[in-house]
């Protein structure tokens, strides 16, 4: 079973008396079980677009998406999806402890699985210390931390992280580099979007890079490039080329 | 349901930690004490005057609770991107409308239910000797009432602006219970297309004088006659229904704006 599938996906903005955005122009895109894919592109390329289609926050204009082989219009598709946001927006006003309690909650988790889950998580983000103060006062670092606590709760098959290094420091950006690599070996798959091309290099299987709506470029790093070459250069190049195409096209 | 409560919780856990909460039970408090210790018009000496007054003042009190609890969850989720975690979970909108909805309604029930507490209490202090059946009945009305109200506020909500989903709801809460009793007597003085307007606006809007059975409590008029008041909780239960489908219906497909805030 694919852990994830796009087929022909469309999204269009429309809004009263403003020009339509079309921000995704037909994206097909797979991922199997215990794989872990980037998903890249520049800014305002529809990742995170193609992103809240797959949670359903947004529904597709045209084609289809399929989360464990469930349409993602359907609530329980969301059962096995463990999401952390681009930038983690959580209630201020509860704990840490109170949110990891509340999120495994709206899971299904009860009774001592959902204590043992929240312990769990206060261990795993290494939250213990501030887990009994208003997420207000939490850094940057520790919003992200507790918005992955939220995210693993449930031990979900299939984690989408948006940006997740974006904001933090080289440390955090190599616990999470862990952290994905930890998902990996436990069979779980790992789809994020990021700017951090070195760090994605370092942990992908695959890559999908995006450009305007678009898959430009998609497969495993080593048969994309050439030995030596920079992902990074890549990147760029592929970007590059296909603005040009564009350019010439319209 | 367990996940709908969930939500409900998270209503609850919210208002309690909010300032302008206590600001607002400051401010109501101080208002009754005064309304209890004040001698207006030489009448304070009677309890009636206090119950009838007091519970006028839960009446104004909750409604404007429930317009700005309920009214400001979606809003508020939106303008935060609070939503975003929240609906990532495995919950339909359906659950987030349901859960909203029951746990502010649930919140003003309580929050009412303290203030009649207060006024009894008092006025019994006076020797007020309440028929608490009557009471009873006046509270479970007017909690009626109030689900019916968080009900709108949050059907408003679905689609407009914090600002904007409190003026309706309170000009449509205020003018229903003001003015929409006096429609028909009104009506009868207009002709053709006026009255046909006044008419459609007086059956289409909620009557929620319908719900306040202060009268019957303040002059001893007795418990009114259950067929009656089934019929005006079932009147209150359609409504809320209807506006929590209308809710739902506007908020299933509904696209959110990113956080302002980034
Ligand atoms: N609600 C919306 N209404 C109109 N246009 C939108 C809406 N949301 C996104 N867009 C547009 O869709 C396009 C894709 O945006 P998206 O946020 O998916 O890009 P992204 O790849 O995640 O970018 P970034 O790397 O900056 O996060 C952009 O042009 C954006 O302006
Ligand atoms: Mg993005």
């Amino acid at each position: 079973m694919k852990a994830l599938e796009i087929k022909g996906l469309e999204v269009i903005f429309r809004a009263w008396r403003r020009r339509a955005v079309h921000a995704v122009r037909g994206v097909d895109l797979s991922v199997e079980e215990n794989e872990v894919v980037g998903f890249l592109g520049p800014n305002g390329a529809g990742k995170t677009t193609v992103i809240h289609v797959l949670l359903g926050f947004i529904e597709p204009t045209r084609g289809e998406a399929r989360v464990f082989d469930r349409d993602v219009r359907q609530s329980i598709a969301r059962q096995r999806i463990g999401y952390l946001p681009e930038h983690p927006q959580l209630y201020r006003f509860l704990t840490g402890r109170e949110l990891l309690t509340y999120s495994g909650r709206l899971f299904g988790l009860k009774g001592s699985s959902l204590r043992d889950a929240v312990e769990r998580m206060l261990e795993f983000t290494g939250l213990g210390e501030a887990a009994d103060r208003k997420i207000a006062s939490y850094s940057r670092g520790m919003l992200q931390r507790i918005g992955i606590g939220q995210a693993l709760i449930n031990d979900p098959d299939l984690v989408i992280l948006d940006e997740p290094t974006s904001g933090l420091d080289p440390l955090g950006r190599l616990e999470i580099r862990r952290m994905i690599g930890d998902l990996r070996t436990r069979g779980k798959t790992v789809f994020f979007s990021s700017h951090e091309l070195s760090e994605v290099e370092l942990v992908s299987d695959r890559v999908v890079i995006l450009t305007a709506g678009r898959v430009v470029a998609e497969g495993r790093i080593e048969e994309l490039m050439p030995a030596g070459k920079r992902l990074e250069q890549y990147f760029v190049e592929v970007v590059g080329a296909s603005w040009a195409r564009e350019a010439a096209g319209s | 349901m367990r996940r709908v409560l969930t939500i409900a919780r998270i209503v609850w856990l919210e208002m309690i930690r909010r300032k302008d909460f206590y600001v607002l039970a400051i401010i109501l408090a101080a208002l009754l004490f005064m309304l209890l210790t004040a001698d207006v018009f030489g009448l304070g000496s009677t309890p009636r005057y206090l119950v009838d007054s007091g519970l006028l003042m839960a009446w104004i009190a909750s409604s404007v609770l429930a317009v700005f609890l309920v009214g400001r969850q979606l809003p508020a989720e939106e303008r935060d991107g609070t939503v975003f975690p929240l609906l990532a979970k495995p919950i339909s909108r359906g659950q987030l409308i349901v859960g909203k909805w029951l746990g502010g309604w649930l919140a003003c029930a309580a929050a009412t239910a303290v203030f009649y507490l207060l006024v009894t209490a008092v006025a019994v202090l006076r020797e007020w000797s309440p028929d608490w059946l009557t009471l009873l009945q006046c509270w479970t009305l007017h909690v009626c009432a109030l689900a019916v109200m968080s009900a709108l506020a949050l059907a408003f909500s679905t689609r407009l602006t914090y600002g904007a989903v409190v003026t309706m709801a309170l000009v449509i809460i205020g003018g229903s219970i003001w003015m929409l009793p006096q429609v028909p007597t009104l009506a009868m003085y207009a002709s053709g297309l006026r009255m046909d307007a006044m008419l459609l606006l007086y059956y289409l809007l909620p009557h929620f004088e319908l719900f306040d059975m202060r009268r019957r409590l303040v002059h001893d008029w007795g418990p009114v006659d259950w067929t009656i008041f089934a019929r005006i909780a079932a009147y209150a239960a359609l409504l809320a229904a209807l506006l929590l489908v209308v809710a739902w219906l506007s908020y299933r497909h509904k696209m959110f704006r990113r956080s302002e805030l980034l």
